[in-house]
Parts: C-alpha cells; structure tokens; sequence
C-alpha cells in the first residue's frame, strides 16, 4: 500500500513537472502544476508530515496556482515571445539548469547513500503536528520565520503599490476607454465599473474587468 | 503498514469502512430532502405553495427531479474540451464528500468514533479539500467554451479564495480558545459554553464567508442566473448539471456541520449518549434553515460589493477577533 502510493505520488509528481516545462498551452501546464503539488502533498503524507501536506495543498495548489490559473485563463496562450528579456537567456538557461541538476543529484546522492544501510530516521508521535511544527517555528526557529514573514509583507505591500501606480496611469483625464480596448464598443459600459477604468488587455469586452481587477486586488494579499 | 497519516484514534478497517458508508448515506438520503425543504419554505416565504404534486405534500418531488435529470441528454458544446469538461463536475463532487469525512457526529462510544475521521490537522482538512473544489468549478467554467461559463467560473474562483481566508481567520479564534485543530477536540473544550458565546464575532463572520463559500444567495455571484444564466454551470446539463447542484446542497451541510462543531457545541446536549449525533443533526439543520431563510430574504449583492465586503471589512475583522482572542487566551 505505502510503496504502491509512493510510486503513484513519485510518477504524479514527476510527470507534472514535466509537463509544466513540456507542455505549449500554459492553461495545461499550470493544471500539471497542480497534479504536481498534489502529488507532493502525497510524498508529505506518506512522511508522515500532515500538517506540510495540509498547508502545500492549502497555500500552494489553493491560492498560488489559482492565480496562475486566472492569468493563464485569462491571457491564453497565443503570444509566445520571440524575443529575450535578458540577453543569451537561451544559452545560460540549459548550462545553469544542468548545474543545479547536477548540485542536487550530488547532494541527494551524498544524503541518501549514507542512508542506505540503516532503518531511516526515527519518528516519534506526534511528529508533523501543528503542536510541533508550531514549536518549531515560533521558538527554536523565531528569527529566519519572522525574517521571512517580514520578506513576504513586503512582497504584499510592493505588489500594492505596483497595481495601483499601473490603475492612476490609466484613469488620466482623457477617460478610460480611450486607451485602446479594442473590442470596447460601448463607453457608458466602462462607467459601470466605477471605481477603476478597464484595463486593455487584448481583445476582450469590457465586461471581463471586474472580474480581472478583483483577481488583481486578492493577487497581492493571498499568497501572503 | 505505516499509518499514511496520524489520527488520533486507531479503528479496524472494517469499522472504517462501515462508518463511511453510513455518513455518505445519511448525507445523500437528507440532500433530496433538503432541496423539497428549500423549495417549500421559499414557497411559502414567498406567498405560494411550492411544489405540492408528487407523493403526500410533495415530499417525492426529488425523486422526479433526479428521473428527469437522469432521463436527459448529457450534451457537451462543440468547442467544450471533453475530458476536463467531465473532470469538473466530478472534482466538484469529490471535494464535497471528502469534507463530509471530518464533522463530528459524537464522542467515542463502544471503541467506536462517531465520526469520519479525526486528524490532527483538523480544520485544515477542510480547507485543504475546499480548494479542490475550486477546481471543479474552474475546469468546469473553462473547459465549456462559453464566456458566460468562463465569467461565473472566474468569480466563483475569486470569491472561493477571498471569502477562504476571512473563513479561516475565523475559525481561529475557537481554535486558540480549545487549543486544537481536531474538531472532536474543539467540541470536548465546549463542555462549559459553547464558542458561539465568546466568539460570536468568528461565528458571525464564518457564516458570511459560508455563504460565499457556498454560492448562496446573497453571494451566489457565479451563478447568478439573471446576468451569467448559471455562470460556470451554463453549459451543463443532465446530472452533470445535477451533480454540481447535489454539491452545492451537500456543501451546505458540510459547512452548517463545521458551523455547528466549532461554536454550537457540536454533539452536546441532554440525554443520553446515543442521542448524541441526533444533536448534532438537529444543529446543523437549524443552520441549513437559516440558509434558506436568507436566500429568500436577501437580494444579491454586486460583485465589487461583495469583494470589498469580503476583503475591507471581513478580513480586518477577523484578523482583529484572532488578535483580541490571543490576548484573551494567553492572559486567563
């Protein structure tokens, strides 16, 4: 039962992330995403971690990817970009990949050979608690956790800020639907949305927005 | 073999088993009846009789209801994308009877848990299970090839995730005061008074964001059937479409049933012990009953009302409950 999961979660976990390098259409790759962080939510539980796999599943697969998700519904998959926003981009990617394969294989290598003759670690009850991990966290680790929540505010507020500059850009005098959205044919209809103008992403109607500015004001606070 | 996650009571198999099967029964033979319940009680809010044709007082109106869904065409759209198209109903339905898994319907009685399971994470099972369903809807909505599918499916996800947080939030403050996240635990530290007393905030503010979480009126924005004509479910029919409503019903209960454990005081009650899960059935039928009596009361809200409400006010509420409620908790 144990190996039989194993292996399903294993298989999970790895075809998922090959599918979000292989797969053209991004709505397929962040839906192998999910299956991924399924599946390591799986592995955790197996672990005996199910407090991790609770929060991978809660934080990751039900808000991080949710936003991948509106965006990659949202925006589609039509615009693949020729050009490279850093330059040899495509030359440094593969090199600087194959390096951290080979880091990584030399440290799980080093960990689990010396690993290999004993029983594995001893888990005690009550081990991957809330109680434990809370312990954890907020006594023998204080510093790195509060550091990083600090990191991750910041985060929040900057994408705050980022969004509002890009909505006090659009709504300049000259009104909202002069900016060109192209399937706009209706001006009262960008009145209707009152507080923000639409944004001009390409080729939609204007009744998309509300929705879009909605995702874009929970983009900044739920992976928080 | 190693148990694949801690509970915190070891049963046989067989018991496992038997007592899933019993849940998931109880559960799919009070569904039906909760949809003649809603439909009669809105009939009569509203001055009418509601349905009164099949069987005494109407009570076999499900019955015909699930033949003619069965007896439908299960029609998909040219441009919908098959698998993903029947993928959503079913991730939909999977996440509804998993959640079931965690209400407590009494203590241990006779070596026997009176409940699904009771994990140490607890509460977070719940939400953890919660964000499957939003993909059911998501893949639901998209997969249809239709924008008024796309547009419900894309504010059923926002508003899942948003009103997700406020829930949570507010379920802390019963979490802090028990000192557990087990809901069986949760209840055992109601002995004295029940949560719904000190924390009345956190109840106030897990019912709105229950509301939202379920789609109900004043908050069933994804469906809204006079601007998206269903939303993510436009393009379904049959029991798929069916299915998806089955959900909507079932989740209704789950979250009446969290309702009822964390500040209701979940299976206490007088009596004796086997009466145990009939109090906590009767609790959460109160709340399902205060869900329908809101749907028939309460106009729908607008969508920027409903994210500013969600984000504006319950939010820093909540967070205020949970802040208030750890003073209170470290200082007593």
């Amino acid at each position: 039962m144990e190996a039989v999961l194993f292996f399903a979660a294993a298989i999970g976990a790895l075809g998922g992330a090959m599918g979000v390098v292989a797969l053209r259409d991004p709505f397929y790759g962040v839906l192998a995403l999910v299956i991924h962080l399924f599946s390591l939510a799986v592995l955790f539980l197996l672990l005996s971690a199910a407090f991790l796999a609770a929060a991978q599943v809660v934080v990751y697969a039900g808000a991080v990817v949710v936003l991948y998700v509106f965006v990659a519904a949202y925006v589609g998959g039509d615009r693949e970009s020729e050009l490279e926003p850093i330059r040899g981009q495509r030359f440094l990617a593969p090199l600087l990949g194959a390096a951290l394969f080979i880091e990584l294989a030399i440290a799980v290598l080093g960990s689990s050979l010396l690993a290999l003759g004993t029983d594995g670690p001893d888990v005690k009850a009550g081990f991957g608690d809330p109680a434990e991990i809370g312990y954890l966290l907020l006594e023998r680790f204080l510093l790195p956790f509060e550091a990083s929540s600090i990191l991750l505010l910041l985060a929040a507020v900057g994408a705050v800020i980022l969004a509002g500059r890009r909505v006090d850009l659009g709504s300049g005098p000259s009104g909202s639907h002069s900016r060109g959205v192209p399937a706009g044919p209706n001006p009262s209809s960008a009145e209707l949305h009152d507080e923000e103008a639409p944004q001009p992403v390409g080729g939609r109607q204007p009744g998309d927005t509300s929705d879009e500015h909605s995702a874009k004001r929970s983009e900044g606070v739920s992976p928080a | 073999m190693i148990p694949i996650a801690d509970t915190n009571f070891v049963e046989a198999t067989w018991i496992m088993i038997v007592k899933s099967l019993v849940i998931f029964g109880v559960i799919f033979a009070i569904l039906p009846l909760m949809t003649v319940l809603e439909r009669k009680l809105i009939g009569r809010f509203q001055h009418r009789y509601g349905p009164n044709r099949v069987g005494p007082f109407g009570i076999l109106q499900p019955l015909a209801d699930v033949g003619k869904l069965l007896g439908k065409e299960a029609f998909m759209p040219a441009n919908a994308i098959p698998t993903l198209f029947v993928l959503g109903p079913l991730l939909t339905v999977l996440s509804g009877v998993l959640a079931l898994a965690i209400i407590p319907w009494g203590d241990v009685q006779d070596g026997v848990g009176l409940y699904g399971i009771d994990v140490p994470i607890g509460i977070l099972y719940f939400f953890a299970v919660g964000s499957i369903a939003f993909y059911g809807v998501l893949l639901g909505g998209w997969s249809s090839g239709s924008k008024y599918s796309l547009l419900g499916a894309m504010r059923g996800a926002a508003q899942l995730i948003s009103y997700e947080v406020s829930m949570g939030l507010a379920l802390l403050g019963a979490v802090m005061m028990a000192g557990s996240l087990s809901l069986v635990d949760v209840v055992h530290a109601q002995g004295e008074v029940w949560f719904i007393v000190p924390q009345i905030v956190g109840f106030l503010i897990f019912m709105l964001a229950g509301f939202a979480e379920t789609n109900r009126t004043p908050f069933d924005m994804p469906e809204a059937d006079a601007e998206l004509v269903q939303g993510f479910m436009t393009e379904y029919g049959g029991m798929r479409f069916g299915s998806f409503l089955l959900v909507e019903y079932m989740e209704i209960i789950v979250v009446s049933g969290i309702a009822a454990a964390m500040f209701l005081g979940g299976w206490m009650g007088p009596g004796p012990g086997f009466l145990d899960p009939i109090w906590m059935l009767t609790k959460m039928l109160g709340l399902v009953l205060l869900f329908i009596w809101i749907r028939a009361t309460l106009p729908r809200l607008r969508y920027d009302q409903l994210m500013s409400l969600g984000w504006k006010i319950l939010l820093p509420l909540a967070t205020l409950n949970v802040l208030v409620t750890a003073v209170l908790v470290v200082l007593t």
